[in-house]
């Protein structure tokens, strides 16, 4: 026992030694020198022997020839703009041009006259030079002046804009992001052009060195919430961030819950109404999937074309959603209770035919519902990642073995089809939630097969409670309901006008509370006047 | 070092008072022998309550941002106050235990007979532990929810009965011996109302700025959940008629005889979770007043690790109060109205007499801070 903790503690201990060695190391990154030789070499010792790195030594001016180099990374460069406006001007117009003494006095001079690049900066250091070549920047260095120019050439293949995968619209601009950071970026100015609009970016991942970007509006963000972001995110120490589900994982504060605090969207509309409400957003570089915070419960239940329609359908399938939630998480749990053990809640005629359908399968109906939910979900991870013309073959086999074969094989009984089916479209009704819907389905089912109507009760009351103690970000997740915050109502069961929608939501933010004027109701003026 | 972090908001306090009055009552209906009078004797139970309520309030508003064990202390001195105290846990531990009783009886009764009745009360505690260990905070959340589904139930069901309800059944009206009529009354006031004297263990975390109005507040509410009430045992007694007598659960009974145009029959179910709802915010605010007084009187820094343990005793007394669902009733309306006098009525009201005849509490700008 003393043993084992004493293990622990050397562990802990060599923890934490590890921790202080890397930030000692990060702390004395060698400086370069004003000698080009030494500094390629110490480029090399660092890079390594890759075939996709190129160094190219070259030399500038006709009078006093200077040894210079450039340092890039191919793939990740844009080679035309190197080539036309890093090289050329280096190595030809440098010639003709300079007939002064020394070519430059020191080494920015060469940004002013020869490099044509908008985003040039200086740096000192080796570690911020190999950094800044891994993300597509050329260096460059030249001899006898120490330091280095970066000069921003990023440009590689990526993905073009398109529709949105997993939130299609009907209604609605059809542009989704992209992997690529700057384009997201760009996205979100397009949709609001404040000067308040701003963008925090820092590097996460000791050895992916991923750019995260954290987005809000100046003056709208909730307060705090930006501090609180940086906070959490400063603290993840990992070697990878592949994509913005790593960083959710890590800053999000009921880790525990089925219920995700943190929301992600693909869509730029979305995230722009989002920072519009006081909410932050964070962009990772490397996935088109941004994550907004703070996350309501009420969100999973709102789409973006809400808006854009009018508000009565919109409102009427908003009440819908809900409704395809609560019958997904409870389809099969009133199923087991009803015939297990309330048969006599069941108006008469119902009972006999589910008892009729009944007669004859084996299983009792705990086991045959837990069975089928079983196959709904293997057929669903088994169609969900195959190309489409085997995931149609699939779902075939799944629809003709599961709905026909079973059923006149008297495996299972018929209502239960029914249910299942049920259940698994409304489960797809609200995407946001069908992770934690599918895990509390199970247990009410499990509670149901149990205990009853009164199983299912207790879980229904006990995913209340933890949805009570929810918080996403310091905003209660039951908001604006509990607490309840009866102007934040406009935008929940109901969606109001969007000439109602006054305020902003005061669960998120109490600043600029005003978002547009009162008595915005389309009046038109009665111009025909028959007198 | 404060126990509790949270703070309750005015609609928090709202919501968890009307589904605290709900509470049980909706499922026993206590009062009974008033027969078809059953309304009015609500009628004047609810006015008693209404005194109750005022008593707390103005105790709850004299010593601002202090629960009923440090009102004690400040009133009675440190011995005698905490003997008061103690007292007042061992009543709300009880409280907590017949509230348990009372809906795993009902529970058992309804729904499965033949199911162990721990089991029923060992869930409904497992659920008030988890909602007092996160605090007030979230018990008012809960009630947010619970409360609108409940009165949207109650509407609905007595809409549904409509058709059912005779008005004949409650004539003719005052034909009751005042005696009858006065313990009836008295039983209405006892089981809701008297028992809001948990809430003085609730008011001292109200929002600071809305002290002032929690009086206002209470009453208001009080009245607003006495009215939903009443409709639904006017309901029932219109429904049932004398049948009301002699069946366990009138409000049930009732429900189950809803049938419109013979495809909605039977919809007792919808009303379950309303129902399991409302018992455990009201065994939430009782089980939360005694562990946190509990944890004031033995100055502990939280009050989380005496959640459990007073949970197993509140399960226990649950069960072994009562050999069965009969005595409960029984001791519900004969024995309860005055067991309870002094908790609901003899000390708070002596308390707040020696506190203004005490003159306090005593304005002292320094020693509010040590208090804490």
């Amino acid at each position: 026992m003393f043993s084992f903790l004493a293990k622990k503690l050397k562990f802990l201990q060599l923890l934490k030694k590890n921790l202080s060695q890397d930030q000692e190391e990060q702390n004395k990154s060698p400086q370069l020198t004003a000698n080009l030789k030494t500094n390629l070499q110490m480029i090399k010792n660092i890079l390594g022997n890759s075939d996709d790195i190129i160094i190219r030594p070259f030399v500038l001016g006709t009078k006093d020839q200077q040894e210079a180099a450039l340092i890039m990374i191919d793939g990740l460069i844009d080679k035309a703009s190197v080539h036309d406006f890093i090289i050329k001007p280096l190595m030809l117009e440098s010639r003709s041009l300079n007939d002064n003494d020394s070519l430059a006095d020191s080494i920015e001079e060469l940004t002013e006259t020869l490099v044509c690049i908008a985003e040039v900066k200086k740096v000192k250091t080796l570690d911020e030079l190999v950094n800044d070549c891994l993300k597509g920047d050329t260096a460059l260095l030249v001899n006898g002046h120490p330091g280095a120019l970066i000069i921003n050439t990023r440009g590689w293949k990526s993905r073009g804009i398109e529709q949105p995968q997993t939130e299609v619209s009907v209604r609605g601009p059809r542009e989704g992001f992209t992997e690529t950071l700057r384009v997201n970026t760009a996205l979100i100015r397009r949709k609001i052009r404040d000067p308040d609009l701003t963008f925090e970016t820092m590097t996460i991942g000791k050895r992916s060195k991923t750019d995260v970007t954290i987005v809000y509006l100046k003056g709208v963000v909730r307060p705090g919430l930006v501090e609180e972001i940086k906070k959490r995110l400063k603290k993840i120490n990992t070697d990878l961030i592949l994509e913005s589900g790593y960083i959710e994982q890590f800053i999000e504060d009921a880790p525990f819950s089925p219920f995700s605090t943190i929301g992600n969207t693909e869509r730029p509309d979305t995230v722009a109404a989002k920072i519009m409400e006081g909410r932050a957003a964070i962009l990772v570089d490397g996935t088109p999937m941004v994550l907004t915070v703070p996350l309501l419960f009420i969100e999973s239940f709102q789409t973006m074309e809400d808006y854009y329609s009018r508000p009565y359908y919109a409102s009427v399938v908003r009440l819908l959603r809900m409704l395809s939630f609560f019958i997904s998480i409870m389809a099969p749990a009133t199923y087991v209770a009803l015939t297990t053990f309330h048969q006599e809640l069941l108006p008469t005629p119902l009972a006999l035919s589910m008892a009729s359908a009944r007669e004859g399968v084996p299983f009792p109906a705990f086991l045959e519902a837990f069975l089928l939910g079983l196959a709904f979900e293997i057929l669903r991870e088994a169609g969900i990642r195959l190309p489409q013309a085997v995931g149609t073959a699939i779902s075939i086999v799944g629809a003709l073995v599961i709905g026909e074969a079973a059923v006149s094989a008297g495996l299972v009984s018929a209502p239960l089809i029914i249910v299942v089916a049920i259940t698994a479209i409304s489960s797809f009704a609200v995407i946001p939630q069908s992770d934690a819907s599918a895990f509390i389905r199970f247990i009410l089912f499990l509670l149901a097969s149990t205990l009853g109507i009164f199983g299912i009760s207790v879980g229904l009351l006990g995913i209340l409670i933890h949805l009570a103690t929810l918080k996403s970000f310091g905003v209660p997740y039951l908001a604006p309901f509990a607490p309840l915050k009866p102007a934040d109502l406009k935008d929940t069961l109901i969606r109001f006008p969007l000439w109602l929608m006054i305020t902003r939501p005061s669960s998120i933010t109490k600043k600029d509370p005003q978002r547009e004027k009162w008595g915005l109701m389309p009046r038109p003026q009665d111009d025909n006047n028959k007198g | 070092m404060k126990l509790e972090g949270g703070q309750i908001s005015t609609s928090g306090l709202s919501f968890l008072l009307i589904c605290y009055i709900f509470g049980s009552t909706i499922i026993i209906i206590p009062g009974r022998e008033a027969e078809h009078n059953i309304w009015l004797a609500y009628i004047a139970g609810m006015t008693e309550g209404l005194i109750f309520a005022f008593i707390y309030t103005t105790l709850a508003q004299r010593f601002p941002q202090k629960t009923l064990i440090e009102i004690n202390d400040l009133i009675y001195g440190p011995i005698l106050g905490k003997l008061i105290s103690l007292s007042y846990i061992l009543y709300f531990l009880q409280l907590t235990a017949l509230i348990l009783r009372d809906f795993g009886d009902f529970f058992r009764g309804v729904l499965m007979p033949e199911t162990p009745l721990v089991v029923f009360i060992l869930f409904s505690a497992l659920l008030g532990a988890s909602a007092v260990r996160n605090g007030i905070e979230v018990i008012a959340r809960c009630s947010i929810i619970i409360g609108p589904l409940a009165i949207v139930t109650s509407i609905l069901v007595t809409l549904m009965l409509l058709p059912q309800m005779k008005i004949t059944n409650i004539l003719p009206i005052g034909d009751i011996p005042l005696k009858d009529f006065i313990k009836a009354s008295h039983t209405v006031a006892s089981v809701p109302f008297g028992e809001t004297i948990a809430f003085l263990m609730v008011f001292a975390f109200m929002e600071k700025e809305k002290v002032k109005n929690i009086r206002k507040l209470t009453l208001l509410t009080i009245i607003l959940g006495s009215i939903f009430l009443l409709i639904n045992i006017f309901q029932t007694a219109c429904t049932l008629g004398k049948t009301a007598q002699i069946t366990l659960y009138p409000t049930f009974t009732a429900i189950r005889l809803i049938n419109i145009g013979d495809v909605f029959t039977r919809l007792e179910a919808l009303v379950i979770f309303a129902f399991l709802g409302l018992g455990f915010l009201k065994l939430t605010v009782s089980y939360y007043g005694a562990t946190l007084g509990m944890a004031q009187i033995l100055k502990l820094r939280s009050y989380l690790p005496l959640v459990l343990p007073l949970g197993v005793i509140i399960v226990v007394t649950s069960i072994l109060h009562f050999e069965n669902t009969i005595e409960n009733i029984v001791w519900t309306s004969d024995i309860y109205p005055y067991y309870s006098i002094p908790f609901q009525i003899g000390i708070p009201l002596l308390s707040l007499l020696i506190a203004m005849v005490r003159k306090l509490p005593k304005q002292k700008t320094g020693s509010k801070q040590q208090q804490k």
